[in-house]
């Protein structure tokens, strides 16, 4: 299970509900997203007017990002523009607010979940925790973080980045005119929340202030205009490749094989062997094979993947002089590993 | 490997299985009303699709960061016989 696809949603024209859960007693929230089966969310939560709580932990990491107002954490005030990250297991100080703030909460693991602890958990991974001002800390740089890069005028900050997974969270503004014209599409989920401003895509039309989107992988996005700019909170939950084209018409299938084209002709050796090890019963993998369309013989793992922007790729001598290597080491690993239920 | 705080947790309360089912269901209720919404958008989507290819094939497509290619007649995509061709909700 994961979430659904929910873009675009203006939570501006919905109502907060009271919050009852535990830690949350005092504040409304709306739901953005969720994953029905984890509990894992994001949320827009507004904590009232002498919210308080006490020293707590949750069992899922937890990011939190202020969008106006101040909140007590401990002996800090946090406002406008703090972002949090708190690993699972780290217990953070009581939390107040006097006049009240607005914010975007996330679970990434599970449903919503605190409890009291003026202690962290033995297991916690206290050297996550991020904590800052990202109006105030933090320049902006160039959006051109990866390559394929989007158009100069889309600026970012990362925040927080995870070194396992390469999920990352970060502002990204578009200035006044900005304009991207290209489709694109990544293995990741991508998540953004528009704090101010309006952008545009081709497939879904305006995201106004308040607007969100929670976006499964190689789902097309783009071209991309904003008229007067904006500013938004983004995530992903992996990595983040950025994989345009042109196509307007294709569906999250042909992306994706596609992107496994791409695998195949620009990391050759790491196709074969997860083509080898990924649990399809095909020790040897594709090696040697490099015809785009499937020989009875070989099964379809072994196949280039379908590429609907290069067609015939499987015919390029360098791509077949790639698929025909044979790594010494590679050899080793398969005759040392046949760990798989190949019979 | 470590163990890791996320697998010490507590199972879901009977409050918080109550929340999440609750929150499901007008998860499907929201995206159902983005599905329709996004179908009524199809004429003016027919027609951002049309501009899009007039621009890449003039001022140019952007194949990474300001680099532009003009792309040729002959290698514009059509739409192709398929039912979920204006699709943008999957
Ligand atoms: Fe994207």
């Amino acid at each position: 299970m994961t979430r659904p696809h929910i873009e675009p949603y203006v939570e501006l024209n919905e109502d907060y509900k009271a919050f009852g859960l535990p830690g949350f007693t005092g504040s409304d929230f709306k739901t953005l997203s969720l994953d029905p089966e984890t509990g894992a969310c994001s949320l827009k939560v507004r904590f009232n007017a002498g919210y308080s709580r006490k020293p707590g932990m949750s069992y899922s990491d937890m990011e939190l990002f202020v969008l106006g107002g101040t909140m007590q954490l401990g002996d800090q005030v946090i406002g406008e523009g703090h972002y949090l990250f708190v690993p699972a297991g780290m217990a953070l100080p009581a939390i107040t607010s006097e006049d009240g703030c607005e914010t975007l909460v996330f679970f990434n693991d599970a449903e919503p979940h605190w409890q009291e602890s003026d202690e962290h958990h033995e297991l916690t991974l206290k050297a996550g925790y991020v904590s800052l001002n990202t109006y105030k800390d933090a320049p902006w740089s160039g959006g051109s973080i990866v390559s394929p890069s989007v158009a100069t005028g889309c600026m970012i900050k990362l925040l927080r980045y995870d070194p396992l997974t390469e999920a990352m969270t970060f502002l990204y503004c578009m200035t006044p005119e900005f304009m991207q014209d290209n489709i694109s599409y990544h293995d990741c989920g991508e998540e953004s929340y528009h704090i101010w401003g309006t952008s545009w895509m081709m497939q879904f039309g305006d995201l106004p202030t308040g607007g969100y989107f929670w976006r499964p992988p190689y789902i097309n996005h783009g071209s991309f205009r904003s008229k007067l700019g904006c500013i938004a909170l983004g995530r992903t939950d992996s990595k983040l490749h950025n994989y345009f084209h042109f196509n307007p018409w294709t569906n999250p299938s042909e992306n994706l094989h596609r992107a496994a084209s791409m695998l195949y002709r620009q990391r050759p050796q790491l196709f074969k062997w997860v083509a080898a090890h990924g649990g399809h019963n095909h020790p040897h993998g594709p090696v040697g094979q490099t015809a785009a369309v499937a020989p009875t013989d070989v099964a379809p793992t072994d196949v280039a993947p379908n590429d609907f922007e290069h067609v015939d790729y499987g015919d390029d001598p360098q791509v077949q002089m790639l698929a025909n290597q044979v790594m010494r080491f590679l050899e080793a690993d398969r005759s040392g590993h046949h760990h798989h239920h190949d019979d | 490997m470590g163990d890791r705080v996320q697998h010490k947790k507590p199972s879901m309360s009977a409050e918080a299985r109550e929340w999440l089912e609750q929150e499901t269901d007008a998860q499907e209720r929201r995206y159902a009303g983005i599905v329709a919404e996004q179908e009524a958008l199809t004429p003016d989507r027919e027609q951002w699709y049309a501009q899009f290819l007039e621009i890449v094939s003039t001022r140019g497509f952007n194949v990474t960061g300001d680099q532009r290619r003009v792309i040729p007649e002959d290698e514009l995509p059509t739409r192709p016989d398929r039912d979920d061709a204006m699709n943008v909700v999957w």
